[in-house]
């Protein structure tokens, strides 16, 4: 039996078992969707009912908070992700003084806790006495969200051939067509994939939001609530909603991509 | 009795009364001016009116009034009578960020949308909300029930002659324990000490439930706390979680704890247990020997409301009738005299509950926190670093 | 593009100014603000002023020394433990993946869609003293009789570990995916062992994930405090619960704010020191 059988086979095993420890939250999160809660308390399995999920928005509070998360997340990742690529294109398209600092900055808040970024937003709203709420949670999610937006469209740009543009400049076109025709649709995978992470970010995040949402309930916030209580088997459909939503659409994405594949 | 929130969610109910004191009302302009008693024109407007609104708009925790499927069978009987809709939202889910809810408006001297809301008397708001003059006095003259009030409960020392107040429910803090994992355990020697339970004990991040169980078990008084009982009471707390007796410190949290056998012990809220006994019947509830605590959540009419509506609303719910109405659905400690002869006849179970309708022995034996404490900045401190740290 | 070319001076400056003066109003400006506060002293009843009170910086260091190391110490734990776990899947995917790469990329993001709070109260209920992972561990003796998981230590790091896993499995595969193929299997003809070309060839080359992922998941697990909050018990509070309760339940905005700002300067100093090691530009691209 060779090393490299013994290897792959350890390693096919290995990831199995990681597969599984990944996924197992899930399930259970799955699972506690479906029970039929006696009490007040959904961790024993007490029957199968759907109507935890026809009824998702039995609990007081539930939708408001859905759709606030929903809308902050829209707003902010789509912000974040116009503000991150105009950022991303100066920094990887120019040299320009101050170039390195600005790569610095960007890259402070990506190596800052989040309870340092929730903190700080908070003392500056404390002493403008700016009244918290829908404003000031989306200000928050765009500023954390904007670094993510510019690592996520530089990538992309870094490998990008310069000749397409050049090409159709040559043709004729001039710089605003050729960067509506060549360059947007060129880098339009990368702003995607920025926008869904901006969106991930934003709609998950519970520390920085925690600090400056004032009265306003965003999902997250709402499970804390709930979570010092007991948590109703509503929110297992709502994080298992997202949760199949995401994997639908990535899915989707998968299939796309491997057929292009296969095409080319 | 609420489902998901039932009480105070007691982790955090201090800090948006801070965070007003700081930057709202102390830094800002129009704060100073309210803070410093400076009149606050009530947008509600009806206020010395003798008329009825069509809407009374009422905030209250989650789970606490009688429910029949979509309706409350109580609030519809108001209408009926009265002809005013009550527009009920369950949206206090602890005391603390209602209050940052509202805070904002009434520091501006806006009205907050409401005409009644429910506070916990164990936390720092009913008596800073009074003493802000943030609510309005009770039309007394609408409220001829109010004989009805259990004298226990008639002169609490923050609103000594309940102008400004009415109780809608109370409770105890005591011990619940788990039958199918230990003895009975009915003293706070045994739940801070005891080597079987180590581990398995739960205590409450809110100051006043824990310290005043822990002060009555030192043999001092809870409900005037001096600087050497309050450091007494909090090294018995420091051993206890040093030594890995205490598993967490829990806000509600603690009843799913204590509901799947995580806790096999834990200081416990009364009311709690009728409903965690749904999910586990092994679930026992009693006040520890040296004595527990009982706090109450009061109706009060926030600046800007529709005094004389809420107030007929206040007397409806005292009506025994309608008390009991309630009592029967919420299961915690009810106010109104008169509700438990009514339940007698119509649900023996309930009437006879003793969380529900304590004996005088249960009442005497309840101790009620010193307020001076509660606004004590160096306890608070204390406290904190004990339960975070 | 021709007119950025000709104003080459101004293009790169009016495409930052958005995105720059966000950054610098709403993350440089507050930690401004994170400094003026914590230099402050006062009470909440008459507020706070600003003294240049040095001594909060102490007692945060003095009085919090216990949750600050501890919160280092699960981070790097949490950290050591996502790269030893998630590097063998990474590889794995990356050369052994073929078609089912981005399939099985999608198994390792798609967890994170279910909110972090629900994930880490998914596993409260796993992880509980009647369950069965308790049982099976006691069966194999890694608990003793009548031990618990939940509210240790232990379960704060599993959790600090599960919730920053794609943080470290990502970008560990994107840089095995880029190793060129052809590489590997120079090295393995030169090299006798496949172990010894895995360390002179791969996994050099494979550094840039490990440094981008470990420093991703080691940050926010720094500072984190739900985990703790939720798994823990009073004994493995981290740093960040006592951030958390000084600022949203105690409002001791000096105190909370020196202690934020102590935890961003070690991180970053830490952060610093790493980045001289494996080279800036790695990291800030």
């Amino acid at each position: 039996m060779s090393l490299a059988f013994v290897r792959r086979h350890v390693l096919t095993v290995w990831s199995l078992f990681f597969f599984g420890y990944l996924l197992l939250p899930i399930a259970v999160v799955a699972a506690f969707s479906f029970n039929q809660p006696r009490g007040r308390f959904n961790f024993t399995w007490e029957g199968f009912t759907w109507s935890n999920w026809t009824h998702w928005n039995a609990i007081p509070g539930i939708q408001s908070a859905v759709e606030l998360s929903l809308e902050i997340a829209l707003i902010a990742s789509i912000l974040a992700t116009g503000l991150g690529t105009l950022m991303a294109l100066a920094l990887v398209r120019y040299g320009f003084r101050g170039r390195a600092t600005t790569n610095f900055i960007v890259f402070l808040p990506l190596s800052t806790p989040e309870i340092v970024l929730g903190a700080s937003l908070l003392t500056l709203f404390l002493n403008f006495s700016t009244p918290l709420g829908f404003w000031t949670i989306l200000i928050a999610h765009v500023m954390f969200c904007v670094s993510f937006a510019v690592v996520t469209v530089k990538a992309r740009l870094v490998g990008f051939d310069r000749h397409l543009e050049e090409a159709a400049m040559d043709l004729g076109a001039n710089e605003w067509t050729t960067f509506r025709k060549v360059t947007l649709p060129l880098i339009a995978p990368a702003i995607l994939a920025a926008l869904l992470l901006c969106f991930a970010i934003s709609v998950d995040d519970f520390v920085v939001t925690y600090f400056v949402a004032g009265p306003r309930v965003t999902f997250p916030i709402f499970v804390w609530g709930a979570a010092r209580v007991a948590t109703p088997p509503q929110i297992n459909v709502i994080g298992i909603g997202f949760f199949v939503i995401a994997v639908t659409a990535m899915l989707a994405n998968v299939v796309l991509q491997n057929r292009r594949a296969q095409r080319a | 009795m609420s489902e998901y929130s039932d009480f105070s969610d007691r982790i955090s109910r201090k800090v948006f009364l801070r965070r007003a004191a700081v930057s709202g009302s102390v830094l800002t302009v129009p704060g100073l001016l309210a803070a410093c008693g400076g009149s606050s024109p009530s947008a509600g407007g009806t206020t010395e009116a003798h008329t009825l609104a069509k809407t009374l708009h009422f905030s209250n925790w989650t789970l606490y009034i009688d429910k029949k499927g979509n309706q409350h069978p109580s609030l519809n009987q108001f209408q009926q009578k009265y002809g005013v809709h009550v527009d009920y939202t369950e949206d206090i889910n602890d005391n603390a960020s209602f209050f940052s809810k509202i805070e904002p408006d009434l520091a501006r001297g806006q009205s907050t949308g409401r005409d009644l809301i429910v506070m916990t008397d164990n936390s720092r708001y009913p008596s800073l909300l009074v003493n802000k003059g943030w609510v309005e006095k009770l039309d007394k003259s609408a409220i001829p029930n109010i004989k009805n009030l259990i004298p226990q409960q008639r002169h609490p020392n923050w609103d000594p002659n309940r102008d400004y107040s009415l109780p809608w429910q109370s409770g105890f803090t005591g011990i619940g324990w788990n039958t199918k994992l230990t003895e009975p355990v009915t003293s706070m020697g045994e739940l801070l000490g005891s080597k079987k339970l180590r581990g398995k004990v739960g205590l409450l991040t809110e100051f006043s439930d824990t310290l005043a169980l822990v002060m009555a078990y030192n043999g001092d008084d809870p409900s005037h706390i001096t600087d050497k009982t309050f450091n007494k009471a909090i090294a018995v707390i420091q051993r206890a979680v040093h030594a890995g007796q205490i598993r967490q410190f829990y806000g509600n949290d603690y009843a799913s704890a204590l509901a799947n056998g995580d806790l096999t012990a834990t200081m416990a809220w009364s009311g709690d247990i009728v409903q965690l006994q749904a999910d586990n019947s092994h679930l026992h509830w009693q006040m520890p020997d040296t004595g527990g605590d009982i706090w109450t959540d009061n109706m009060l009419i926030p600046k800007g409301g529709n005094v004389y509506t809420a107030s007929v609303y206040m007397n409806w719910v005292y009506t025994p009738r309608i008390a009991a109405e309630i009592e029967d659905y919420v299961n915690y400690v009810c106010p109104v005299l008169g509700a438990k002869e009514v339940l007698v006849k119509k649900d023996p179970a309930i009437a006879n509950n003793v969380l529900i309708f304590p004996t005088k022995q249960m009442l005497d034996n309840a101790h009620t926190i010193d307020p001076t404490a509660l606004n004590n900045e160096k306890y608070q401190t204390t406290w904190q670093n004990l339960i975070s740290a | 593009m021709g007119f950025l070319h000709q104003r080459r001076g101004l293009a790169p400056y009016l495409l930052l100014a958005p995105g720059m003066l966000w950054l610098a109003a709403f993350f440089l400006v507050p930690l401004g603000f994170l400094v003026y506060q914590s230099l402050q002293s006062g009470n909440i009843d008459f507020g706070y002023a600003f003294t240049w009170a040095w001594g909060n910086y102490w007692s945060a260091i003095k009085g919090y020394r216990g949750e600050f190391e501890r919160s280092f110490e699960y981070a790097g734990l949490a950290t050591v433990i996502a790269l030893v776990v998630s590097y063998p899947v990474a590889y794995w995917i990356a050369f052994r993946g073929g078609r089912w790469k981005n399939l099985l990329l999608l198994f390792i993001v798609a967890p994170f869609f279910v909110t972090y709070l629900i994930r880490t109260l998914a596993w409260e209920t796993i992880l509980s003293d009647h369950g069965f992972v308790v049982r099976l561990l006691t069966d194999i003796h890694l608990v003793s009789p009548g031990g618990r998981v939940l509210a240790t230590g232990t379960a704060v790091v599993a959790g600090i570990t599960y919730n920053f896993l794609p943080f470290m499995a990502l970008p560990l595969y994107v840089s095995l995916e880029q190793i060129d193929q052809s590489l590997v299997e120079a090295a393995g003809d030169l090299y006798a062992s496949k172990w010894i070309a895995f360390l002179r060839v791969t996994f050099p080359l494979s550094l840039p994930g490990v440094v981008a992922g470990t420093l991703l998941t080691f940050i926010p697990a720094a500072g984190d405090f739900i985990n703790a909050q939720l798994l823990g018990s009073p004994t493995s509070h981290m740093i960040g619960n006592v951030i958390n309760s000084k600022f949203n339940e105690l409002i001791d905005y000096p105190a909370a704010a020196a202690m934020s700002f102590i935890l961003m300067a070690i991180i970053l100093g830490m952060v610093l020191l790493y980045a001289r090691a494996v080279g800036t530009e790695k990291l800030t691209g």
